[in-house]
């Protein structure tokens, strides 16, 4: 069953706002649903008159909402590893943590796994609650670095794991050989090495994010009647499928906004294609979501589900 | 004066067999630590430039690599000459 919902695309194709009409019109639907913005420039609560933070919020029945606060997550999780550093090493070898942890809270890759740690934090903890969670994304460059990052990190975690049994194996060889060697007084055995655990922890946690991207989550690209959206979107087809993630919709958004004459791309028109008008007047209230006409893609996935 | 003489016997082999598990196991403990140099440079080859796993992960194993961290450290002053460090290892003079 694909419970989590992504809406994917380039910058300006109205992700939040088909993914807060989508969210609404499931809610209405009589469904308990959860829509997330996880864009760092968020408008979700803009779209859906309110203002949102990180915790769910009720907007109406049926309907939460919430903003990831991304600079939130990365100090939280710095905060964690700076604190569990200090509980194990020494006094003299924390001394110029401060200044490393500040460092890399700019790192490179740390936005996007804050990024994943706030999916993980909603499916493990929020979504049990709900019937579907709907997220809105940013915009593609950041999107496709976190959805590929289970599959990347987990290329790492695999041969960083295959080193450290190397490790475990010759320590243990020596202490067999030598009881009485230096090597004794360190963890010899998998079970008690802290290292060795937490890569099967990481390694567990991005398999069940890679699972809920490719078994669990239905993704819909998102375009313009214009060629650089659609580019785009083959772009995010291609890196999708080789990360092993199916796209499921694609939902041409803004049709009339120009005359220019406009054909889907052949590559992109095997998908079940939703069209979506162009609104004249603006999204400028919740009451204009309803008028967008998502019924049609509602219908398609729910029948979906109901076939899974 | 029998008793104490085993005793010295004892302790005798005891001394050889452990000289000798010692010099088994030197090419090991050296193979040993330049595994935990290669993980530990692994996983903070990023802040050096070179190649790792994204820094978050990193972060997470960091709290647990206090060893490694020290062998690395060790490893650098040793650095200096490599090839006495491994010609020392082999006993070559």
């Amino acid at each position: 069953m694909r419970n989590t919902i992504f809406f994917l695309g380039k910058g300006g194709v109205g992700k939040t706002t088909l993914s807060s009409a989508f969210a609404l019109a499931l809610a209405r639907k009589g469904k308990n649903v959860l829509v997330a913005s996880l864009d760092p420039a968020h408008n979700l609560g803009d779209a859906l008159e309110t203002t949102l933070n990180g915790k769910p919020k009720q907007v109406e029945p049926n309907l939460d909402a919430l903003e990831v606060n991304l600079a939130e997550w990365v100090d939280k999780y710095l905060e964690e590893s700076r604190q569990q550093l200090k509980a194990n090493y020494s006094y003299n070898m924390t001394l110029n943590l401060d200044s490393f942890f500040s460092i890399l809270k700019y790192s490179p890759g740390t936005e996007e796994y804050a990024v994943l740690w706030a999916i993980e934090d909603i499916h493990c903890r929020l979504a049990p609650s709900y019937d579907f969670v709907v997220f809105d994304t940013p915009p593609t460059a950041l999107s496709l670095r976190f959805l590929s990052l289970p599959a990347i990190s987990g290329l790492w975690v695999a041969e960083l794991t295959k080193l450290r049994e190397r490790i475990l194996k010759s320590r243990q060889t020596i202490v067999r050989l030598n009881p009485e060697s230096p090597v004794a007084a360190s963890c010899v055995d998998k079970d008690d090495d802290k290292v060795y655990g937490k890569l099967g922890s990481i390694r567990t946690r991005l398999n069940a994010l890679d699972t809920l991207f490719s078994k669990h989550s239905f993704l819909s690209v998102i375009v313009n009647p214009d060629d650089l959206s659609v580019f785009e979107a083959l772009r995010i087809k291609e890196e999708l499928s080789r990360l092993g993630i199916p796209l499921s919709a694609v939902c041409v958004n803004k049709q009339g906004v120009s005359d220019a004459e406009w054909k889907q791309n052949d590559e992109l028109s095997h998908l079940p294609q939703f069209t979506f008008d162009f609104c004249r007047d603006g999204i400028r209230s919740r009451k204009d979501l309803e008028t967008i006409g998502v019924e049609h893609l509602l219908h398609y996935f729910l029948n979906k589900q109901g076939k899974a | 004066m029998p008793a104490h003489f085993g005793h010295l016997l004892k302790k005798a082999i005891k001394t050889f067999s452990q000289v000798n598990r010692e010099k088994a196991t030197g090419m090991l403990d050296f193979e040993l630590k330049e595994l935990e140099n290669i993980f530990a440079l692994l996983i903070l080859g990023g802040f050096v430039g070179l190649p790792s796993p994204p820094s978050p992960i990193a972060v997470e194993l960091l709290p647990y690599m206090e060893k490694e961290l020290t062998v690395l450290l060790a490893r650098t002053d040793l650095s200096q000459d490599p090839l006495g460090v491994l010609m020392g290892m082999l006993e070559i003079d």
